[in-house]
């Protein structure tokens, strides 16, 4: 997998970079984009890659390694661990996409929108990302 | 290889305002204490303090006109300060001799480089006075950022002048880099290269970096360490990751906002008072990512928001 297209970054963000990642990571793995003995970027080729301090990149990975997702192995790339075989089931990866609507959801209300507007307007973006003309 | 480059954990830095000087720390690389300097009847230093530590990559922030430069130039003693100490690598500044000297790496922000001399002549000339100088490094960069070797400096574009000047700082392959708005000349793909060789430095060496910048995009990436210059001062040093989790902007009645930041043991990083008499906080400590109050209004921040709030 190379680096630097399977990974992107935002600046000018409230989330913090590490963060980011993690999510990534934690999105990939969900959906089974990554799985189970997959190996990720080292900290260097990913340091490299996106031009981002080392440390931010080996805190997101100790995080990941710390929840399970990934496994270090001595002298060798860092892998997707063994227990994350398959894809979770949808009802547990909508959970991944709770964070981002309740942020919508909050952007919603300050705008003063009604919730039909909202939904369709989700729709219609949902509806372009499948018909792959984002 | 000396214990110098091996990188220390740039967490440990205090992040009240204003740094604690421990004595446990290893040898820091930059220690600044009290320095003042006043032109005229501006007081552009104001007894600043400030410490790098080995390893650390400190991003330096502040409006235009607030004294970066100058408290660059007095790090370096390229400009004499009226009062307070500068130490580099544990040595006062007027006693570093030219081994400690050929460690250190600047980019100013206009570059001085013999305009008459070629880039070649100008490397082969400052190599002269550096006991250690990768050729290969120099070269190579030479060649990958397009800098033609035989052609007048004073030729050269602006933005080739400026990579020329960060190959001559990194050259010598220092321990200690000092750099006074390094990209300002350069378009985002040559942003983007420079970025890349100041990781590798750092993944290379564990080099000391200080860089001042406008463009918060690039230090996001590669500044662990955020330091903001307001009123002559460091006002405040922390890890950026910390400074985007631990702070939120909290808005609403000024009672109920005062109750908030003392109850959750918040430090005040900016207070604005609001048109309509309320009051909005920055407000910065370990307990800001729970924060839930039905009569406030609470938001995470950007680094440009806290840049705005605390170099007001």
């Amino acid at each position: 997998m190379s680096a630097d297209t399977f990974f992107s970054i935002n600046t000018g963000s409230t989330e913090p970079i590490y963060r980011q990642l993690i999510e990534q990571v934690r999105r990939r793995v969900a959906s089974g984009q990554l799985s189970a003995g997959q190996e990720i970027p080292s900290v260097r080729e990913l340091a490299q890659a996106l031009a981002v301090h080392p440390m931010t990149i080996s805190k997101a990975y100790s995080m990941l390694e710390a929840e399970g997702l990934l496994e270090r192995r001595r002298g060798l790339a860092m892998r997707v661990a063994a227990r994350h075989e398959r894809a979770q089931p949808a009802a547990d990866r909508i959970e991944l996409l709770r964070p981002t609507l309740e942020h919508a959801a909050a952007e919603v209300q300050q705008l003063g929108l009604p919730s039909s507007k909202a939904l369709a307007l989700f729709k219609e973006i949902l509806a372009s990302h499948e018909s792959g003309e984002p | 290889m000396n214990d110098l480059i091996s990188p220390a954990d740039p967490r440990g830095l205090t992040l009240s305002p204003g740094i604690s000087a421990s004595t446990l720390q290893p040898e820091a690389s930059v220690q600044l204490r009290g320095l003042r300097l006043q032109y005229g009847r501006q007081q552009v230093l104001d007894g600043l303090d400030w410490q790098l530590l080995p390893g650390q990559v400190v991003g330096l922030l502040g409006r235009n006109g607030v004294g970066k430069t100058t408290l660059l130039e007095s790090l370096l003693g390229l400009r004499d300060v009226q009062a307070g100490e500068v130490q580099l690598f544990d040595q006062p500044l007027d006693q570093l001799d030219d081994a400690l000297r050929g460690r250190i790496g600047f980019v100013p922000q206009r570059a001085e480089l013999f305009e008459w001399l070629t880039p070649a002549q100008m490397l082969a000339y400052f190599r002269s006075f550096y006991p250690r100088w990768n050729v290969a490094k120099a070269e190579g960069l030479l060649s990958r950022w397009d800098i033609a070797r035989d052609t007048p400096i004073g030729k050269l574009s602006g933005g080739q002048q400026q990579r020329l000047s960060i190959v001559r700082a990194l050259a010598p392959e220092p321990d200690l880099l000092v750099l006074d708005e390094p990209v300002s000349s350069l378009d985002p793909v040559g942003r983007r290269d420079f970025l890349r060789e100041l990781v590798e430095q750092v993944l290379d060496r564990g080099t000391t970096v200080v860089f001042s910048t406008h463009i918060l995009s690039d230090l996001e990436r590669v500044a662990f360490n955020v330091a903001f210059m307001a009123r002559g001062r460091i006002v405040l040093q922390a890890p950026l990751d910390e400074l985007l989790e631990h702070s939120r902007r909290i808005s609403g009645p000024a009672s109920a906002v005062q109750a908030c930041v003392s109850a959750h043991r918040l430090q005040t990083l900016a207070s604005t008072p609001l048109n309509n008499g309320g009051l909005a906080v920055l407000g910065f400590g370990e307990q800001a990512r729970s924060l839930a109050a039905a009569a406030l209004r609470i938001e995470p921040l950007s680094l440009e928001d806290l840049f705005t709030g605390i170099t007001q």
